[in-house]
């Protein structure tokens, strides 16, 4: 059993007619699981507060000043702000905040977050990518700060680097980042060399048109080495599923028995040093099919 | 960019392109939306590169064979 942390406010998300990033995507999602074993629990609204665990106040309160009354507000050429945006990204961070806690507690060992926009490109003061607020990275800072935790680990498998998250936790000793995205493709970083302050940064780029076993070496012999001798006391996830090979944003080969894989190899490590305890937020995956039938395999290892 | 069609550019052009591709790609000016689009450009560039590539080092490997067998039936001296 894993718990299931959604609610009706990301759907208040809007964006505008053909964007990828769109409400669609969480009827993807859904879809994916239907007949799993997972308990439903609320999303709660996080406060400009939460955020300040990774963003500067200012920030936030800019971002909740540009929501619009109606219609849309662009912040960059991808990301878009309807009414219900600030509300929705707000119950991403509530939504993974309570996941951390719940599993932190005791409640379950694992809790997927279907949550939206997604948060990884967000960095300090910069709404970018579709996303406004960096919804892993803060979750990490719950863990450290009120939890108490010394040592997470992040495992960011969108298919696009995890900018913000990098940007996020560049000064972060306690968090380790490991990353594995196509390059070049956006946002332009992530290259191995990028390691953060502490050595704590793991970047693993892919080249574009390779595959789900050309990631499982990577995985086996960069990610999860490094994974492994940190000893984690939580894994958090940013699940993002547009490394599929059907995925429109990309030019990754994975199929969605990759993400079984990868998911079952990180619940493995968590096994060792983390009590199981895994949290795992969605990012990106912009063919509904794909989405679907990955989302399908991520949390039906999950919630085995 | 030159709006000039992938196949029909020289190699020095078709690096040129790639080359600013690539740049742009790693400096982050696309949006996430357009970078898919600008890296199969990238990609069928690289491809054009890597057969102009080809076409020469099969001309060059031509010119050693000719070379080779212009060597060896050339008339030997005294014989």
């Amino acid at each position: 059993m894993a718990l299931l942390f959604s609610h009706p406010g990301f759907a208040g998300h809007v964006t505008p007619p053909g964007h990828p990033e769109r409400v669609d995507r969480l009827r993807a999602v859904e879809a994916g699981l239907v007949g799993l074993s997972v308990e439903r629990r609320e999303a709660v609204l996080a406060d400009l507060d939460d955020v300040t665990r990774c963003h500067p106040r200012a920030y936030a309160d800019r971002v909740a000043a540009a929501v619009p009354s109606a219609g849309w507000a662009q912040l960059d050429g991808d990301t878009w702000l309807s009414p219900g945006s600030l509300d929705a990204a707000l119950r991403a961070v509530g939504g993974a905040g309570a996941a951390v806690d719940a599993v932190l507690t005791g409640v379950a060992d694992r809790a997927f977050v279907a949550c939206r926009p997604p948060g990884h490109h967000a960095e300090a003061e910069t709404a970018m990518g579709f996303c406004l607020f960096g919804t892993v990275a803060i979750a990490a800072k719950r863990a450290l700060d009120i939890h108490g935790l010394s040592r997470v680990a992040i495992v960011d498998f969108d298919v696009h680097h995890g900018n913000g998250t990098q940007d996020l936790l560049w000064d972060e000793a306690r968090c380790l980042f490991a990353s594995s995205h196509q390059m070049p493709l956006y946002p332009g970083t992530g290259a191995a060399r990028e390691q953060g302050a502490h050595g704590q940064i793991v970047n693993a780029p892919l080249p574009g048109g390779s595959d789900g076993a050309h990631m499982r070496r990577v995985y086996e012999t960069v990610i999860f080495p490094r994974l492994i001798d940190w000893q984690p006391e939580l894994i958090l996830i940013s699940a993002g599923f547009d490394a599929h090979a059907k995925d429109p944003l990309a030019g990754l080969e994975w199929q969605a028995e990759d993400y079984a894989w990868l998911t079952t190899r990180i619940c493995e490590i968590a096994g060792h040093s983390a009590g199981g305890r895994v949290v795992s937020c969605l990012e990106g995956g912009y063919d509904l099919g794909a989405l679907t039938e990955s989302v399908a395999a991520h949390v039906g290892v999950l919630a085995a | 960019m030159t709006d000039k069609a992938v196949s029909e550019m020289s190699f020095e052009e078709a690096m040129a392109a790639l080359e600013q591709v690539v740049s742009q790609l790693e400096r982050g000016e696309v949006a996430l939306e357009q970078s898919i689009a600008l890296y199969e450009k990238g990609a069928v560039l690289k491809a054009h590169c890597a057969a102009k590539l080809k076409s020469a080092e099969e001309k060059v490997e031509l010119i050693r064979a000719a070379e080779g067998k212009a060597i060896g039936t050339a008339p030997v001296q005294g014989l």
